[in-house]
């Protein structure tokens, strides 16, 4: 009742946002995407470009400002001007960095707005070759005989992050390995090096449809929609570990609220295209659908359990 | 037969009219943007990829390939000429395809380079379509302390590859490994020797440093210096271009070691290109009988590099397209062009896509083929850049290595950091000390570091347990034994007396 009350809301806000926010945008649109041509967020961003287009009738720019994980696109967004036309794509990285970066040059609270969950999937925790048991209860005990090696794409990331949670909430006696990036992550699983990966469902579904490793468990209290299939950690017990993954809307700091909601309403719209629901599809993944105050609690919400995680697990000292 | 009817298939989407344009205008583009110093490969496919967005797949990669190859090429012009490398794997060509510029033979050092890149090309695409599967599977049992024990087979191989005493080789290397050491610990994710800024973290961009050391210090030891390239309008004829008996006599087994070489390491997904071609050099150095000739233009130096470096580029593409896994930045640009249109790499993409996997494979070859028939005619051209005076010449040059600094990661801090190290290896030069091994220092020192305490991780401490590991244990072993044979050797030299530092060579 709830959620239909505040989607009516939003609804309501966005519509007279639209009205109040005519002219904007007036000129070229620039997305920041801090992170290299051709990987995930990339691809996510371009071709949205392609549909705001359509939709502003305005040039849409994708400026890579890859670096730093991600802080170096994301500090250079922070000091644009909030009228809209200097925009950021980021992922959970955006949440995570602030737990682990002591010399941060902006604010995460007060020099960005969130503005929208583009797309949210839950995480997921795959085994590798030497890895017997096929869920999470099993994978809890197996590593009771033979602690596991828990591979991660590297100190800071989310699959790291994911790790040191599964530890923290079920006791687990494992190591953190840290690779290179997801890749290396996943070949050192796949000949036996390492025991697991954790990452998003666009990241470990084509090895999972390939059969090289296998999915142990959603890491959320229910089944997935889209890949029911797969046990959830709320069947094994396990809870506390329900964080999902997301790429995210954000804009410069002290936006107004009705330019906000408009963009939000207006990557809603680019999101609905047959382009990217496709490329959901793909992914196995959902467009987000939080008015910008919705996802401002979430995106606030993550970076204090990041925190909170790095200073009981010692992450980044 | 099974591979001839997919050869077939290949060939016959690689060949169809709008493909076969494609491949030409990457290999066209790639080779004329690499020749611009100081434009690698990842900085020139960075640039064009958003071109791509919009063709299909196969043509898209077809493309995409073609312009890395033909960067690659580009840039060993760019080595040769003017001892400016494009990218950290042609640093190697600079060492005696250089030298042979100087002294008139720079229509056959890129003679020779056209061959070698097409032969070694050509062997990377014949391994990459008979054992793609089969590399793919075995270069998973690589874990980190394979890795390592590779790295330091390549360090130790490394200190010898430069023309200058051991020592001097070695503390190169080691400086290479301190100044890698600058940006994020990879183990713990904390700045080292950042100072607070931000674009430290990175490190410092390989690109940026090889331009600095080889451009920058190359033009500042330059100026005002009298040209030393002995060119003029008679070198640029065929004739002078066309190498000697004695030249092919001695190329074809470096060539083929070299081959060999790049198409491994090439085909592993922690190493690159890079490597193959200080590994390929080394053993040239190593195995020849007359290793003094190294460095003073010596054909095998230019030829074992040159092909290691093309099958590694066609190699590379074993893990890319079978395991879904990039091996370099370069390749994760391929695979980006790939995800984009939905296709997903894997051990699968062959039986699911015969047509985009064979027809790649073709037209690497055909690409292979066109830079062959492309730039065979261009050499008089390029040879021809010699004869641009220095005052027009350089400056030119020094906007261009800014350029390229920049556009590899867009970040200004960059062309710093090109300038930076172009004072160092101005000094560098100035105190004789070798800028080779220091590049592959700073290139393996920051692998050789993360893959030891993966392994170190992996074996819970225990030292003992990476030796005991088949692969790991033997290579290390043989590294021990090179070590140990380079001192020997070197003690048993300075017994004998100083050696003659220049035989007459028999190839001027």
């Amino acid at each position: 009742m709830k959620t239909i009350f505040v989607a009516a809301v939003a609804a309501t806000l966005t519509a007279t946002g639209a009205f109040a926010q005519e002219d904007f945008p007036t000129g070229p649109v620039t997305i920041i995407v801090p992170y290299g041509t051709g990987g995930s967020t990339d691809s996510t961003a371009r071709p949205l470009a392609i549909e705001l287009e359509r939709i502003w009738e305005q040039p849409v720019v994708i400026v890579n400002r890859p670096g730093a994980g991600s802080m170096i696109g994301t500090t250079e967004m922070t000091q644009a001007d909030p009228d809209g036309h200097t925009l950021l794509i980021n992922t959970a990285a955006i949440s995570t960095a602030p737990a682990i970066q002591t010399d941060l040059q902006y604010d995460p609270e007060e020099d960005v707005t969130p503005i929208s969950l583009l797309v949210t999937s839950p995480y997921i925790l795959v085994g590798g070759a030497n890895v017997e048991s096929d869920d999470l209860s099993g994978f809890i005990e197996e590593a009771q005989d033979r602690p596991m090696f828990m591979g991660t794409a590297g100190p800071g990331s989310s699959s790291h992050f994911m790790s040191e949670l599964v530890i923290e909430a079920t006791d687990l006696p494992a190591d953190i390995v840290h690779f290179s990036g997801g890749g290396e992550a996943y070949t050192n699983m796949m000949g036996g090096h390492s025991d697991t990966y954790i990452s998003t469902t666009a990241s470990v579904m084509p090895y999972v449809n390939d059969g090289r490793v296998k999915a142990l468990s959603v890491l959320a209290p229910e089944r997935f929609d889209l890949l029911p299939e797969i046990p959830s950690s709320g069947e094994a017990g396990v809870s506390g570990v329900d964080i999902n993954g997301w790429v995210a809307l954000f804009g410069p700091g002290g936006m107004d609220e009705e330019l906000a909601q408009q963009i939000n309403a207006d990557f809603d719209e680019a999101m609905a295209s047959d382009r990217m629901q496709d490329l959901l599809a793909e992914n196995y993944a959902l467009a987000g659908d939080l008015s910008p105050a919705e996802f401002r609690e979430i995106y606030l919400r993550d970076i204090g359990i990041w925190q909170d995680l790095a200073t009981s697990r010692g992450i980044g000292q | 037969m099974e591979l001839l009817a997919n050869l077939a298939l290949g060939l016959e989407t690689a060949v169809t009219p709008t493909n076969l344009l494609f491949c030409f205008a990457g290999v066209f583009l790639g080779t004329f943007v690499g020749v611009i110093p100081g434009v690698g490969p990842l900085a020139a496919i960075s640039m064009l990829f958003p071109l791509t967005f919009y063709l299909d797949p196969t043509a898209a990669l077809i493309m995409l390939a073609g312009i890395y190859y033909g960067t690659t090429y580009g840039g060993s012009t760019a080595s040769i000429l003017l001892n400016i490398p494009g990218a950290t794997s042609s640093a190697v060509t600079c060492l005696d395809g250089h030298p042979m510029a100087k002294q008139g033979r720079a229509g056959v050092a890129l003679f020779m380079t056209t061959i070698a890149s097409f032969a070694g090309g050509s062997f990377g695409i014949i391994v990459l379509s008979l054992f793609s599967p089969l590399i793919a599977e075995y270069a998973l049992t690589f874990g980190p302390a394979e890795y390592f024990s590779l790295m330091v087979l390549g360090l130790v191989a490394a200190s010898t590859i430069a023309n200058a005493a051991p020592s001097k080789g070695l503390a190169m290397v080691v400086l290479g490994m301190l100044v890698a050491t600058v940006g994020t610990d990879s183990q713990s994710g904390v700045g080292r020797f950042t100072f607070g800024s931000m674009s430290l973290l990175e490190g410092f961009g390989i690109s940026a440093m090889a331009m600095g050391l080889f451009g920058i210090g190359e033009i500042l030891s330059s100026v005002g210096a009298k040209r030393i390239a002995k060119v003029d309008k008679s070198s640029a004829k065929l004739l002078n271009m066309l190498p000697t008996k004695d030249d092919w006599r001695r190329s074809w087994l470096p060539g083929l070691r070299g081959s060999s070489i790049g198409a491994f390491i090439g085909a592993l997904p922690g190493t690159g290109p890079s490597i193959a071609v200080f590994m390929a050099y080394a053993v040239e150095k190593r195995t020849s009988k007359t290793p003094e000739r190294f460095g003073n233009g010596a054909i095998e130096g230019l030829v074992a590099p040159e092909t290691a470096n093309n099958a590694a580029d066609q190699t590379a593409f074993i893990p890319t397209l079978t395991l879904g896994i990039p091996g370099s930045a370069t390749m994760a640009l391929m695979l980006g062009a790939l995800m984009i249109h939905g296709i997903q790499p894997g051990p699968t993409l062959i039986v699911d896509q015969p047509s985009l996997f064979w027809g790649l494979v073709m037209s690497f070859w055909i690409g292979n083929l066109l830079l062959l028939v492309l730039n065979l005619p261009l050499i008089g051209l390029w040879v021809r850049l010699l004869l641009i005076p220095y005052h027009f010449l350089y400056p030119a040059i020094l906007v261009f290595l800014c350029i390229g600094a920049y556009s590899v990661r867009a970040n200004p801090a960059d062309v710093l950091v090109v300038l930076g190290f172009g004072f160092v290896g101005y000094a560098m030069r100035l105190a004789d000390l070798p800028a080779a091994p220091l590049l592959l220092g700073f290139v393996l020192g920051p692998l050789v570091e993360a893959q030891f305490r993966r392994a170190m991780v992996l074996a819970r401490g225990d030292f003992t347990a990476i030796l005991e590991r088949p692969i790991a244990g033997t290579v290390l072993v043989l590294s021990a034994i090179v070590l140990i044979w380079t001192l020997v050797s070197a003690v048993l030299r300075r017994r004998r007396g100083p050696n003659p530092t220049e035989e007459p060579s028999s190839d001027t």
